[in-house]
């Protein structure tokens, strides 16, 4: 697994999308910190910047990166190689690149200009919904054989869970409002990621009036360290089983 | 020993048969030309034996071993894919580094004729993304001799390459064979069945009619060529015929 991950990670270091990506988020990291001169506040404003923008880079860069070596990825699976270690190699590959892109984007300006605890849990955040979505990439372009359709599933994706996940959690809470609803909300805010990691940013802001309903009923729930750790671990499964499925997909799947 | 033998190889897709009811045995120092209308299911043959896609029945062997889950048994195949794509930001040096790695290979254990043949010596320091379609299939070629395989899978190996470069591609399929590899390719150039193959196999709806030498072909219809003794002799054979290889 070691060797393809090695080559695809150096193939991957000279790839403009990803160098792109980098400069991209160090520009717009940069300019809200020179732009705001409270620091929290750019902090808060960069957290919605990189919510949205990257699961869906991650994602659709993931789907056209293994499209765009599928031939290749064909003729590794000729190898005397295991179809599962080629697929680790290749989630592991492009999570490492597109942490690095993040970490290089994100995580200088964040070191330089608000190295605070909202800043560190932006980054652990930033940095598993990278791979989360890298996984989810991978998962959707194992499983489609045409490239347009596994984007357009992707977009789909991002779209419902940065939009209408929240507003279908909201019209649930509403519609039950004089009803015990919490115990429900809680693990269907748990159910996704992007929600998840905002939640993880609003605990240590403290302001759950600015991010939504749903936030303010998980810091009700979760506001310790109990419910950090849920949080992570929910994360690390929305990580895992999305890589684990197309690992698994690939193996059985006809090439 | 038989190099490849097919035992009852079908595969379907959905409700669609690609492949049903293949046998056959191939034996070292063999090139067989494995021809047959689109879809008549070449490429599937193909993947089934390198592996891409699982048989729905039958059963395949490898240098006297059933092929099952174990990838090792691929060291022994060399395979050239009708369009080859590589990492776009790799050198040509860092490819073949990379398919050493994965084959485990020795320094000096290699095949490298096929490199100063076909010129790629020359790209070694150049980027994939800026090789030319015929440039990369040379590569490709390099890829597939490199590690001395037992059994070498060219799928129309000379399919974009230039006619020098495709002569020599094809003087090392026989200097291979001369070796005692097991070559099957496909490929739509009746000359190039006619001059290479010691067995034509010809597939149609994804039944094997026959793998016979292109000479009994020949001198069954009377025709000098291949090309005009194939249609006449396909003419011949009763619609479901399919010979017992």
């Amino acid at each position: 697994m070691w060797k393809v991950y090695k080559y695809t990670l150096l193939d991957l270091a000279r790839n403009r999308f990803a160098l792109g990506y980098a400069l991209l988020l160090l520009l717009v990291s940069v300019g809200l910190f020179m732009l705001e001169s409270d620091n929290t506040k750019a902090l808060i404003s960069l957290t919605q910047v990189v919510l949205a923008l990257v699961p869906l880079l991650a994602l659709i860069f993931t789907i056209i990166y293994f499209y765009n070596q599928y031939e290749f990825t064909v003729l590794l699976a000729v190898q005397p190689l295991r179809r599962q270690s080629i697929t680790r190699a290749q989630f592991l590959a492009i999570g490492t690149a597109l942490l690095v892109s993040f970490l290089f984007g994100v995580g200088f300006p964040v070191v330089a200009y608000a190295p605070s605890p909202i800043g560190w849990t932006l980054l652990l955040t930033g940095a598993a919904l990278t791979l989360v979505f890298c996984a989810l990439g991978m998962f959707i372009a194992v499983g489609q054989r045409d490239r347009a359709k596994a984007v357009g599933i992707g977009l789909a994706t991002w779209v419902f869970m940065v939009l209408v996940y929240d507003s279908l959690l909201l019209w649930l809470m509403f519609s039950f409002s004089d009803r015990p609803i919490e115990p429900v909300i809680v693990p269907l805010a748990a159910l996704n990621p992007i929600d998840l990691s905002r939640i993880l940013v609003m605990l240590k802001v403290d302001l759950a009036a600015l991010l939504g309903y749903t936030g303010a009923v998980y810091q009700k729930f979760f506001g310790g360290a109990g419910g950090m750790l849920v949080s992570f671990v929910a994360l690390l499964l929305w990580m895992l089983l999305p890589a684990w499925g197309a690992v698994r997909t690939f193996a059985r799947k006809d090439l | 020993m038989d190099r490849i033998a097919f035992e009852g190889l079908g595969k379907r897709y959905h409700d669609q048969w690609a492949l049903r009811g293949v046998n056959a045995r191939f034996v070292e120092g063999e090139v067989v030309m494995v021809i047959g209308p689109n879809g008549s299911g070449k490429t599937t043959l193909i993947k089934c034996l390198l592996g891409l896609v699982k048989a729905t029945e039958g059963a395949i062997q490898v240098n006297g071993a059933l092929v099952g889950n174990d990838p090792l048994y691929r060291a022994a195949i060399g395979y050239m894919p009708q369009y080859a794509e590589f990492p776009r930001e790799l050198t040509v040096d860092q490819l073949l580094r990379m398919m050493n790695d994965i084959r485990d290979a020795r320094s000096g254990s290699t095949d490298d004729r096929l490199i100063k043949l076909l010129g790629v010596d020359a790209l070694l320091d150049k980027r994939i993304i800026t090789l030319s379609g015929g440039m990369r299939q040379k590569v490709s070629a390099v890829l597939a001799f490199r590690y001395r395989p037992d059994i070498l899978v060219l799928d129309e190996p000379t399919a974009g390459l230039d006619p020098v470069s495709a002569t020599k591609l094809l003087d090392a399929v026989v200097q291979a064979k001369r070796n005692g590899a097991t070559v099957l390719i496909t490929s739509h150039i009746m000359e190039e069945v006619q001059r290479l193959g010691d067995r034509v196999a010809y597939l149609q709806d994804g039944r094997l009619r026959f793998a016979l030498p292109p000479e009994t072909i020949t001198e069954v219809t009377g025709e000098p060529s291949l090309a005009l003794a194939l249609p006449k002799y396909l003419a011949q054979l009763p619609p479901a015929h399919v010979e017992s290889l």
